[in-house]
């Protein structure tokens, strides 16, 4: 007979990972799902370069060239970059403000599965007969039509993004009201890391714009079966006026978590507090709200919109941005800088970020807007802030809370020669198409003139490069999770509380806190061990 | 004024500041849908401000396969829009049933 010892079969463990509502398994399966996304629409990139890595070439067919970039465009901010963001607040916001749950973690299951099933629904377009979205990851209207594109796959596009947006926004409102609601004694407003407060400004622009980009779905669905809804010169520019008050605001939603993470980066690694916290907190709250009122800046070229107010409130953007630059790089200042693998993607998460920034004023402004918009620069200018910035800020935020989650170091030799790889694969790839833009290449399409072959070949093998530097970052992920190196409570002498409990944390978080006298409790701490006679 | 409440407070009036600048500038729906997006962000506001958080410890479920249930039902309905009426009724169907379990889940729960 055997023991009577409780042993959960492969099935039950599988449900019990499925439907388990703790945070930290949510905020895995949202990563797990991210990173099949990112996969997947990683992988149409790649085919889009190589249909573009020579003109004439006839690698993919126009239509399937269409369905690309759409499903490249949408599966890497509906599905990767976005809920990536929100999955790394929901692991670590209830550990830095010190909770042992975030609030109502059912409502965060739930946003995963709807999320999850809305991108299964986007990606499924590819298998029916008339394929996937094809109108580019905005929609514009009336393009995304019904007569313009027929067919179930775009139908499934548009419910999938309502579907995956709507599980977003469930997500960003449980880590809001984790950080309204459940901080631990002592952990004020003003004693919220760095980290902590990224996340709450990003979840003020999700609650704000996100539940705009489902109306403009449903009502684009109700277009596309009953027409009537956006008719005429005006039915355009309603829709779009919809769109980007979401389309704005998101790009911020995929930059703020990361300088937040930077931010927690830069400070360990610089073995220095934080500086210019307040100032930091002030220019993300102004920040959050000048991005609400920038979104007519996509339209200029539509003649529809108040140019001087939103090329006004689009400039004012750079003094926020400007203060944020400040504080990460004074907190650099005389600091003793450990280049660790987090502190190489934070840097280059800076500099990066800073040429997709600057480039930002030139499309801010009206009368430049008009030569550039459509061409490849723009193309250039937001994966500079995306890849090249955000992606790196993510990878800053994976290389330095991995310990943490898993219990287990990464291999700081294929850290530092992915970070390489990556860092040259996304400038080879990106900057050449700043020059194609300004030669008059346009944006999706398959071909062009003979004499755009050169730049355009180097960015393909560039964006090869990126493939490589993606795969040794997998690869060091596996071994690091096979060949275990064990990481101890806090391997980096990092600052805030998360690092004062177990690794991995336990289901409550954590068995006891340390007194919380600023947003560097462990620092304080730290500090307080020296100071004290031996 | 509670401390919750003032970081959500301060943001909608940054956000409502900044549609009555949009407003003085243009007329008609983009402004209004400006100022509107401050709506949620200020109810979450005077709903935090009324209800304070509870000092009693939380009851935290392990796991919740309804909520798994419900949301693929409801995902499925929402399919059904396109692929045709049976699938929303499955969906529903899928959905409805798991929103029952997890209202006996949630009553045992509080019992």
């Amino acid at each position: 007979m055997a023991s009577g010892a409780a042993v959960a079969l492969p099935a039950e463990r599988a449900v019990g990972w499925l439907a388990s509502t703790d945070h930290k398994r949510t905020a895995a399966k949202v990563a797990a799902a991210s990173l099949l996304f990112f996969g997947l629409s990683g992988i149409l990139a790649l085919a889009m370069r190589s249909e573009l890595a020579q003109p004439g070439l006839q690698f993919v067919s126009d239509h399937t060239y269409d369905e690309l970039f759409t499903m490249h465009g949408s599966g890497m901010i509906y599905l990767f970059l976005v809920p990536a963001a929100l999955g790394l607040g929901l692991y670590f916001v209830p550990l830095q403000v010190g909770a042992a749950e975030v609030w109502s973690p059912r409502l965060a299951l739930f946003g995963f599965w709807v999320y999850l099933c809305g991108g299964l629904a986007m990606y499924s377009g590819f298998l029916t007969n008339t394929g996937a979205g094809s109108d580019t990851w905005t929609a514009t209207v009336p393009l995304s039509s019904s007569t313009a594109t027929p067919g179930v796959g775009m139908d499934l596009w548009v419910i999938g993004v309502a579907l995956a947006t709507l599980g977003s926004l469930l997500i960003a409102l449980t880590v809001l009201l984790t950080i309204v609601r459940l901080r631990a004694p002592g952990m004020t407003m003003l004693r919220l890391p760095v980290f902590s407060w990224a996340m709450l400004a990003t979840t003020f622009m999700v609650l704000a714009s996100f539940p705009v980009l489902i109306v403009a779905m449903g009502l684009l669905l109700a277009e596309r079966h009953l027409g009537g809804v956006f008719t005429g010169s005006t039915g355009s520019i309603a829709y779009q006026h919809l769109f980007w008050f979401y389309g704005h605001p998101v790009v911020y939603v995929m930059f703020f978590p990361f300088v937040g993470a930077v931010g927690e980066v830069v400070a360990t690694f610089s073995r220095k507090r934080f500086f210019g916290y307040r100032a930091l907190v002030a220019s993300l709250l102004v920040f959050t709200a000048l991005s609400m009122a920038v979104w007519g800046h996509h339209m200029f070229v539509t003649g529809a919109v108040q140019n001087q107010y939103f090329s006004l409130t689009s400039h004012l953007l750079a003094v926020p941005a400007g203060i944020e630059y400040f504080d990460l790089i004074a907190t650099m200042v005389g600091g003793a800088i450990l280049l660790r693998t987090p502190m190489l993607f934070a840097l280059g998460f800076i500099c990066q970020f800073l040429i997709g920034g600057l480039t930002g004023i030139i499309v801010a402004s009206p009368p430049l807007d008009y030569h550039v918009n459509g061409s490849f620069f723009i193309v250039a200018h937001f994966h500079y802030t995306l890849f090249a910035g955000s992606f790196f800020g993510l990878l800053a935020g994976v290389h330095y809370w991995f310990p943490k989650v898993s219990g287990a170091m990464l291999r700081e030799g294929l850290g530092k020669l992915s970070f390489w790889l990556l860092a040259i694969g996304a400038n080879v790839t990106f900057f050449p198409m700043f020059f194609l833009g300004f030669d008059g290449m346009p944006r999706r399409v398959p071909d062009y003139a003979p004499r755009l072959g050169d730049l355009n070949l180097l960015s393909s093998i560039g964006a090869g490069v990126i493939a490589l530097g993606v795969l040794v970052f997998l690869a060091n992920v596996w071994i690091s999770l096979r060949r275990r190196v064990p990481a101890g409570d806090d391997p980096w002498g990092a600052q805030t509380l998360e690092w004062a409990t177990s690794s991995p944390p336990p289901r409550h978080n954590f068995d006891s806190l340390p007194p919380i006298g600023s947003h560097a409790p462990l620092l304080d701490r730290r500090e307080a061990e020296e100071a004290a006679p031996a | 004024m509670r401390s919750d409440s003032a970081p959500l407070l301060a943001w909608g009036c940054l956000q409502l500041l900044l549609g009555a600048g949009l407003a003085a500038f243009s007329e008609g729906a983009p402004a209004l849908l400006f100022l509107a997006s401050a709506a949620p962000v200020l109810i979450l506001a005077a709903w935090t401000r009324a209800r304070p958080p509870s000092e009693e410890p939380r009851l935290l479920p392990g796991l919740s396969v309804p909520v798994v249930v419900l949301a693929v039902g409801a995902a499925t309905a929402a399919v059904g829009l396109t692929a045709g009426l049976w699938l929303s009724l499955v969906g529903g169907e899928i959905a409805l049933f798991g929103a029952v379990w997890l209202g006996r889940e949630l009553r045992e729960e509080h019992r």
